[in-house]
């Protein structure tokens, strides 16, 4: 079984290293051939792995080398496939191999073909380790790697310029992707602080040991790492108010969104908190601010999501609500639920990307959905895809989303937290408000793409292929729910529902269902028989242009910390290094030369001056010698 | 009264702020010459007196080497004066200050 | 061969004599090839290094000036051993990579004497042999500057000379009085570095010792606020020239504090850890603001030198194992990437004559080898796992994070605040739409710029996956350190915070 960890953990970067031997290169088919065979053969060894741990029960454990090996540290490069972890290999390795076959078709007219491919297969790597590592440092050595991966997609079209559009006062595929990596960078100190302290206190690395022993510290050390690990969790998973980078990160191609943006890189941080659990269980009050949070960002990202415009970044909003989601589930201990969520929903979010990647292509990389309409006619599968994945986002039976966002909804039930549960109650129907939105203005309706000229065309056959696993899992997902709980139960938590909850779970079920399904039929009164805009009150009404300007945050951290810093630095090189520290170095100088400028005076070459001088001197070393003589 | 060591440092001492005068005073660079053979023998005579006084005799060696060396100066000092005063017609010190700095 | 050290120092001394009677036209080859041989030598002291010994190995002595204990005394032991690999290496691709037309001869001379300097610095056991070298080193750097610099050449040179030259007399004051305590303690004179280890000064003599031999370190490394010769010496010094300056002579002064501040005060150093990293931090987040503001590709580079000393800094006075190990291995980290960072400014300068930024922009499209170079050398920079920049900045971090867990979230603002103005640079330098019709023409990188430039990566790569040839013998020495230090230090708070191992320390 250990080859086959390590075919799992090194077919992305065989692949990642060959699309690179030809990066500069015009494009070659074959390499996005090679490339998606080799990340299919990650899924073959992570699915036989899957099998193996469902029979065995045990986890597989593999040491490759030292790493770090210092003072007291011993890092190794560790990896420890168990229950949770091969489920996110699964899905992983499943997105992956999707996206690298859709890949094919959606840049196969990008002249940097080759290099994306690259890029593509070094993220699956990266995220290979993050999710395999055995200990904390091998974690963070993914957890970067899927930042720089991340950074590399997202400017993947480095050469287009800075614009202002809508609420962003400078956006670009560049600029996203720098906000990104330093948005993950701020957050990535705090994950580094969590690493110190478990350092330092309980001196390894290791998930196994590290956990054995987290009953040894005191109650305020464990808050104190259970925070730090969080903020590193919040950046990766773009939780408030570390939030932006996700939005602005949809400059990058679309299959990098479905793959980084929705499915895999942003679910780190919930992976995070799910291996942490024997951490977390030990202090439910982080937890519950957790959830809070999460719940928080689930409604705030929904309501941004209500009325933007952007294909693209209604989806992204609606990750960051699913995500919020997650949290919740997570912060309140439900940690299979989380997963369980989190598995889901990587399946139909990425679908929903991959469908909003054929519109896109469609509509020759126009993204205002103001500008599509009935595009039904003429893109059948994608609508058939959109429509499924958008079901499963809003929770509708049979669909994943039903089955694992229900259950988020009946633990916030279950835990009392009722103000939770009203939230994320209302955010289901918020969700499926925008969702549909989506769908009917794009798919119903007038064909408004006449009028920017654009001529709409189907996927090519073989990516509409690529797509059905992920409407499948949609749509299947959902009746493996038991099997799940079984299987990753064996390693994490159980969660029970009291007794009082499984009463209630029909009414709960029905009154989600509802709430759902009344978001569909607004969306479809408001936008499923063509597009009437009311201008007058998109431009006046205030709530309207708080949500549509994202709560004028880009704005407002641009105003805050971003040029702030740069005329802080511009007066810390100026006015200080220039004008006080250099400037009193020169003026040591200056004052030497300056004395001796003066005292020069006194060599004015008169013999009888010198000796005039030579005498002063004299009586000066005779009367400093008299007064030492004397205090002696 | 006998006259001790004391009365011939006083005379040193008188001798050589003679000495010291005319070097910071004088202009003429003859006249420097002079002031200073005051100054040596002024030392001289400090050496003289305390070698007796402590009853060793490398104070009284010192002092002919002074002279010795005083001669010698004089020698070569002379000679340049003559050609300094060859050279500018003068020995007046406030003509000389080539050294400016 | 014992005496390996000996022609390590002279031979490069011999061979720039010889140099004098080669003709010009071969000369460039003479110098690869005397370049070549001595980091062969150097790699042969690596090879035949003993790694289970943590002390002085290759030892060599011979008195000079017995009267006054001074001998000609050489040994390495894992703290210098790589510093030396890493001046051999940092030369030879200095000249691999020289872009200088006029006077060749005289700048590849210049370079092997420079080396003698600094191989002589890092593996001399006797102080004041340790000293003649250490000013020795201020020559050729003065020469190079001042006469291949750039307009402001003679005021950056003097400047850096005059600058660092006050700073190691006063250095200079403090051994000399070290010299005189020992005559005083034992009786007999002695300068040789591993007699004065035994020495145990009282703590009202160690704290003006320490703060003598800190102002000569401070200003060598250069720390906030002795810092502004850099810039002048980085922004007008040939490449050749910023490239040695950053990888070699800047670690001078932090090896300084490593090899003669820690183990010879080690009370005064706990004493005063926090002024000292109070100035570190100051260093880090000051620079880094600093470089975020300049409009110099090759400032950003000199600033952000200084913000990666403060690092260094920082992980020396951890006093313990990992702190000071990560900072020895971060002074390697950063020869390797600042020097690559200054050898591609250097690339592109020699092609278009300008630095500034907003000259360039969008120039991925046409030196691609030359945009994923400085990629790679960026994201070691801001110190990416599995390069060689994370292990260092992480393990001084981590170090320093015993002392003060406060002072090492500020100090760790540096990956925040690194990747901001590295980012920045990447972004306005490779990336938007190509505007400047002159970088059109622009040419990727040349087989003499790859031939320097591939082995660095190589090593940034190859030094992040696997760390341990290199960690190893530096972990070993670091341990001897950190033992000689707590048990010779008096204070009871030095016994607190010097560290040997996790076990014995306060927590368990």
């Amino acid at each position: 079984m250990e080859n086959y960890v390590y075919i799992a953990l090194f077919a992305p970067l065989v692949s990642s290293l060959f699309a690179a031997l030809f990066a500069q290169k015009p494009k070659i088919q074959l390499v996005g051939i090679v490339t998606s065979l080799l990340i299919g053969i990650a899924l073959f060894a992570s699915v036989i792995l899957f099998m193996n741990i469902e029979e065995t029960g045990k986890a597989v454990s593999v040491t490759l080398m030292d790493w770090i090996v210092v003072g007291d540290m011993d890092t190794k490069f560790g990896f420890s496939v168990d229950q949770v972890t091969v489920v996110m290999m699964t899905v992983v390795t499943l997105i992956s191999t999707v996206v690298h076959i859709y890949s094919n078709y959606y840049m196969e007219s990008d002249k940097s073909f080759n290099r994306f491919f690259s890029y593509l297969s070094a993220f699956v790597f990266s995220m290979m380790i993050l999710v395999m590592s055995d200990n904390f440092l091998g974690l963070f050595i993914g957890w970067e790697g899927v930042g720089v991966c991340s950074w590399l997609l997202i400017g993947f079209w480095y050469e287009k310029k800075d614009e202002t559009r809508d609420v962003n006062p400078s956006i670009s595929p560049s600029w996203a992707a720098n906000e990104a990596f330093i948005m993950n960078r701020i957050a990535d100190l705090g994950m580094l602080v969590g690493i110190f302290l478990i350092y330092w206190n309980l001196g390894t690395f290791k998930y196994t040991e590290v956990f054995a022993h987290i009953g040894d510290l005191s109650h305020t050390m464990l808050i104190g790492i259970g925070i730090a690990l969080f903020i590193g969790a919040m950046g990766k998973s773009a939780q408030f108010p570390l939030h932006t980078w996700l939005a602005d990160a949809m400059e990058g191609p679309t299959p990098v969104s479905a793959l980084i943006h929705a499915a895999t890189m942003v679910t780190a941080g919930v992976y995070l908190v799910i291996r942490a659990n024997p951490l977390y269980s030990q202090i439910p009050e982080v937890g519950y601010g957790i959830a809070v949070l999460g719940t928080f960002v689930a409604i705030f990202a929904a309501s941004m999501a209500l009325v933007n415009r952007d294909l693209k970044r209604v989806i992204a909003y609606s990750t960051l609500s699913q995500l919020g989601y997650m949290f919740a589930a997570a912060g309140l201990g439900a940690y299979w639920v989380a997963l369980f969520h989190l598995a889901a929903h990587a399946a139909f979010k990425a679908l929903l990307f991959i469908g909003a990647g054929n519109v896109m292509h469609a509509m020759h990389d126009e993204l205002d959905m103001f500008k599509m309409g009935g595009l039904k006619k003429v893109m059948g599968w994608t609508f058939l895809y959109m429509g499924i994945g958008s079901l499963a986002l809003s929770g509708i039976y049979p669909f994943a989303g039903f089955f694992s966002k229900d259950t988020i909804l009946e633990v916030a039930f279950n835990e009392h937290t009722y103000g939770i549960w009203f939230i994320l109650w209302l955010t289901a129907g918020l969700t499926a408000f925008y969702s549909f939105r989506q769908v009917f203005l794009v798919f119903f309706g007038d064909e408004r793409y006449h009028e920017i000229g654009a001529h709409p065309h189907e996927a090519k056959p073989y990516a509409l292929w690529a797509m059905a696993p992920l409407a499948v899992a949609a749509v299947v997902v959902g009746f493996f729910k038991e099997d799940f709980v079984e299987f990753v139960t064996k390693f994490l938590p159980e969660y029970e529902m009291s007794e009082h909850t499984e009463h209630m779970v029909v009414i709960l079920t029905i009154i989600t269902t509802l709430v759902a399904l009344t978001g569909i039929v607004v969306a479809y009164l408001k936008y499923a028989k063509g597009l009437k805009r009311n201008l007058e009150f998109e431009q006046n009404n205030k709530l309207y242009k708080l949500l549509y300007n994202q709560y004028y945050i880009p704005v407002i951290y641009d105003r805050v910390f971003a040029k702030p810093y740069k005329e802080l630095s511009d007066i810390a090189w100026k006015e200080i290094d220039m004008q006080v520290v250099d400037a009193s170095v020169d003026g040591i100088a200056k004052f030497v030369e300056k004395s001796g400028d003066v005292s020069r005076k006194a060599q004015n070459g008169n013999l009888s001056s010198y000796l005039n001088w030579m005498a002063a001197g004299l009586v000066i070393i005779i009367v400093i010698a008299a007064i030492a003589v004397a205090v002696q | 009264m006998t006259i001790g060591l004391t009365h011939y440092l006083v005379l040193s001492a008188i001798l050589f702020s003679v000495g010291l005068a005319g070097v910071l005073r004088r202009k003429n660079l003859l006249m420097l010459f002079f002031a200073t053979e005051i100054m040596l023998n002024a030392a001289n005579v400090a050496f003289a007196a305390i070698s007796v006084h402590i009853g060793d005799l490398s104070g009284q060696m010192f002092a002919l080497f002074i002279m010795a060396v005083a001669a010698s100066e004089v020698a070569v000092g002379l000679g340049l004066l003559i050609l300094i005063y060859k050279k500018y017609g003068t020995l007046n010190l406030d003509n000389f200050s080539i050294m400016k700095g | 061969m014992s005496n390996i050290l000996t022609v390590l120092i002279f031979f490069p001394l011999i061979a720039a004599i010889l140099g004098l009677f080669v003709n010009q036209k071969s000369i460039r080859v003479y110098g690869i090839t005397v370049a070549a041989a001595e980091f062969l030598l150097s790699l042969w002291l690596w090879v035949s290094y003993d790694n289970s010994v943590a002390g002085m190995q290759f030892v060599e002595k011979l008195k000079l000036i017995p009267e006054f204990g001074i001998s000609y005394y050489l040994g390495v032991d894992g703290i210098s051993l790589f510093i030396v690999i890493m001046a051999t290496l940092m030369t030879l691709i200095g000249i691999i990579a020289l872009s200088v037309k006029d006077n060749l001869k005289n700048m590849i001379i210049t370079l092997l004497f420079l080396e003698v300097a600094m191989v002589g610095v890092f593996v001399s056991l006797d102080v004041i042999l340790f000293y003649v070298f250490w000013e020795f080193s201020l020559v050729p750097m003065l020469y190079i500057i001042g006469a291949w610099g750039g307009d402001k050449r003679l005021y950056a040179s003097i400047k850096f000379f005059i600058y660092t030259f006050a700073g190691s007399l006063v250095m200079l004051v403090g051994i000399l009085y070290v010299g005189y305590a020992y005559y005083s303690t034992t009786g007999v004179w002695s300068f040789s570095l591993t007699d004065w280890y035994g020495l145990i000064l009282p703590f009202s003599v160690q704290k003006y010792l320490f703060w003598a031999f800190f102002l000569g370190f401070a200003i060598k490394v250069p720390m906030v606020p002795f810092h502004t010769w850099l810039p002048y010496a980085h922004g007008q010094a040939p490449t050749v020239g910023s490239v040695i300056l950053a990888a070699v002579l800047l670690k001078m002064g932090s090896y300084g504090f490593v090899r003669f501040s820690l183990p010879l005060f080690p009370d005064a150093s706990v004493a005063y850890i926090t002024p000292v990293v109070i100035i570190a931090i100051i260093m880090i987040i000051y620079t880094a603001m600093v470089a975020y503001a300049q409009k110099d590709i090759k400032q950003v580079i000199a600033y952000s030198s200084i913000s990666h000393m403060g690092i260094i800094v920082l992980g020396t006075f951890a006093m313990n194992v990992e702190g000071i190990a990560g900072s020895v291995f971060q002074m390697l980290s950063h020869g390797i990437v600042s020097g690559a960072l200054f050898l591609l400014v250097g690339a592109i300068y020699d092609r278009r004559h300008t630095k500034l930024l907003s000259e360039f922009g969008g120039i991925a499209k046409v030196m691609p080898n030359f945009a994923t170079i400085f990629v790679i050398m960026t994201m070691a920079s801001v110190g990416l796992p599995l390069t060689i920049g994370f292990i260092g900045e992480y393990l001084s971090l981590l170090g320093f994070f015993k002392v003060s867990p406060v002072l090492t979230v500020i100090a760790g603002t540096s990956i925040i605040l690194g990747a901001v103005y590295m980012l920045s640079i990447v972004k306005k330098t490779f990336f938007g739409p190509l505007t400047n019709p002159e970088n059109e023409k622009l040419t990727d990188l040349n087989a003499k710029e790859l031939t320097a430039l591939i082995p660095l990566v190589a090593i940034v790569v190859w030094l992040g996956i696997y760390p341990k040839p290199v960690l190893g013998p530096i972990n070993n020495s670091t341990k001897a350190l950190v033992q000689l230090m707590h048990k010779k230090s008096i204070t009871p708070k030095a016994q607190e915070i010097i560290l040997v191992s996790k076990d014995k320390g306060v927590n368990k």
